[in-house]
């Protein structure tokens, strides 16, 4: 063996597809929300790790602690997250853009540390398990369907195919929804808040919609984060996973619903498979490899392509 | 059939514009300080419905201060500001466009990464796909609206010579034809009050006459009031009905152009008065 040589085997295996189509579907319909924030409203929004937080914690909390059917705990847990954007909306929307960017990174804090402290609800940095019973009785149901195909042991195949289907109604969902006269006034406050008060719209209420939207589809999110692992812990919603989403929104482009998808593959097509390749390094030297290489690819994606891969270039020069 | 004929009329009661001489807008006492500065300090005049007035005064008179706060972009510190019947003072920038009263800005605010023609229909007044319940509930309305409000906008881009533009980017628009498309994106909110702020600075004049023209049109047609600030005093002279002047904060005088022309505190606040008297 060189010491050069590197194995692409990993790529070949079915497996590492499934792990990633979870992960893109998870962190595509993460940064939805962030696509509806930055892309649409002109809202930096840095706390959607937060609001994924807010959403898997409630949905498991409600199972595990109040003993609530797991298929109610899903709407009720986008509901908090949605009180959570009010909440977080309401005192600091009417600020400057940067300034509520520094307000939601620190809520997303808060709601981490909250997470690592109220032990007894959360299971504390431990974490909390057990919440995915009724999630588990639909996935052997739809894994005794699949093994007829010989997909029956393929164990993470019936949430994939459910975080697909749920990812691209969304989408389109929200492609749909930014077509419409209220996406149009979003764009308007984008560009220039003033002008379309003086139209007459009323840019402080489609802020905060815009990012209560955002906190629902971060929510969704949580979800599927917490049934891939089967459990949650704190350090899944490090800010780290915040400006992820801003890397696949870099790399899809802004402004563009569809970005969204392409830019979660190729993310987590790199990310994992720079971690499962074998490559001639020690296990540390490749986590760091990992984000070297996201780095650099952003950079040249900034040098050669700025406005991202389906992003429109006349939007990001005319957009001042 | 009786619709019909008013319908081949004026659209707008053009009737009573100028007729009976009442106000559309009436400024009382309006005050605003920034820390010591005193940028509007007891500005008082009435806008004549059906009137195109000029509002001049020499640069920091507080003409735009004066237009932020009759439009609510910032809030006075005292006064009255009372737009067809209603108080408005204090009252947030969107309620006040509702009520039909339009303004534009000295720094043209065309919406530059949005196409023309989204610049117009976002304009457009009452259109229930605005909200999420409204695109929920109401979608065949939305649809429906959206349909009048595309063909309200293309007949406007006519108007203005925008028509070819409609689906090119704002910002690709000359300086002036930005100027166009915010007047017409204006006219979009169907007002009965426009205030333009310097809707001549940096236009060449050919399109500057066509402005002038088409604030006549809307003028005598639709029977809107224009309020508007201005420097160029040929353009005063010629075009306006009446002429409000400020200095230092305040109105210092109003009437027809050539009375204010000649008054004395006017040309004191142009030519500098001597001090202490």
């Amino acid at each position: 063996m060189t010491p050069l040589a590197v194995s692409l085997d990993v790529f070949g295996s079915l497996d590492f597809w499934i792990g990633v189509g979870l992960l893109a579907a998870t962190y595509g319909i993460f940064t939805l929300g962030l696509q509806l924030n930055v892309g649409y409203t002109g809202v930096i929004n840095f706390g959607q790790a937060g609001f994924m937080a807010i959403g898997a914690y409630t949905m498991a909390i409600l199972v595990v602690e109040a003993e609530i059917s797991f298929w109610l705990a899903l709407p009720a847990s986008i509901i908090v997250a949605m009180a959570a954007g009010l909440i977080i909306g309401l005192p600091s929307l009417r600020l400057r853009a940067d300034y509520f960017a520094i307000v939601t990174i620190a809520f997303a804090e808060i709601i981490r540390y909250t997470a690592v402290n109220a032990r007894e609800l959360t299971g504390g940095s431990q974490g909390i398990g057990g919440f995915d019973g009724a999630f588990l009785d639909l996935s052997d149901l739809m894994l005794e369907g699949l093994d007829s195909f010989g997909l029956g042991d393929q164990f993470l195949l019936p949430l994939l195919i459910v975080a697909i289907v749920v990812f691209g109604l969304l989408t389109v969902g929200m492609y749909f929804l930014q077509r419409s006269p209220w996406g149009r006034v979003l764009r308007a406050i984008r560009e220039d808040e003033d002008a379309a008060r003086a139209l007459g719209k009323n840019a402080f209420a489609y802020k905060l919609q815009s990012i209560s939207i955002a906190a629902a589809l971060g929510a969704v999110a949580g979800w599927f984060l917490a049934l891939n692992l089967a459990f949650i812990s704190p350090t899944q919603f490090d800010p780290l996973f915040t400006f992820l989403g801003y890397a696949v929104l870099i790399l899809g482009g802004l402004a563009n619903y569809f970005g969204v998808i392409l830019g979660a593959i190729i993310l987590w097509t790199l990310l994992e498979g720079l971690r499962l390749m074998d490559l001639p390094l020690d296990a540390s030297q490749t986590a760091a490899l990992r984000y070297v290489l996201v780095g650099l690819v952003l950079i040249g994606l900034m040098a050669f392509r700025p406005q991202g891969m389906l992003g429109k270039r006349q939007e990001m020069v005319l957009g001042d | 059939m009786t619709e019909q004929a008013e319908q081949d009329q004026a659209p707008e009661p053009a009737a009573d514009a100028g007729a009976d001489g009442d106000a559309i807008l009436a400024v009382r006492d309006v005050a605003k300080h920034f820390g010591g500065i005193h940028a509007v300090d007891g500005a008082s005049f009435e806008v004549r419905r059906g009137s195109i007035t000029a509002l001049i005064g020499p640069n920091g008179a507080g003409k735009t201060t004066l237009f932020n706060i009759v439009t609510g972009f910032q809030r006075g510190d005292r006064g009255e500001v009372v737009y067809d019947g209603t108080s408005i003072f204090r009252r947030p920038p969107h309620v006040i466009a509702r009520r039909r009263m339009v303004r534009t800005f000295q720094i043209t605010k065309a919406l530059a990464a949005m196409p023309v023609i989204d610049n117009m229909t976002l304009a457009a007044p009452d259109q229930p796909g605005e909200k999420l319940t409204g695109l929920l509930f109401r979608a065949p309305a939305a649809r429906r609206r959206e349909k009048e409000v595309h063909e309200r906008a293309h007949e406007l881009l006519d108007v203005f010579g925008l028509r070819e533009k409609a689906d090119e980017y704002a910002g690709t628009l000359s300086g002036g034809q930005r100027k166009l498309l915010e007047l017409a994106r204006a006219l979009m909110v169907e007002p009965r009050l426009v205030l333009l702020d310097e809707p001549m600075a940096g236009v060449n004049p050919s399109l500057g006459r066509k402005l002038l023209d088409h604030m006549h049109t809307l003028r005598d047609r639709d029977g809107v009031t224009f309020l508007f600030i201005e420097h160029d005093m040929d353009v005063v002279m010629a075009h306006s009905d009446e002429v409000i002047v400020m200095a230092q904060g305040a109105t210092i005088a109003s009437g027809p152009p050539e009375e204010v022309r000649n008054d004395r505190a006017v040309i004191d606040a142009y030519l500098g008065a001597s001090v202490g008297t």
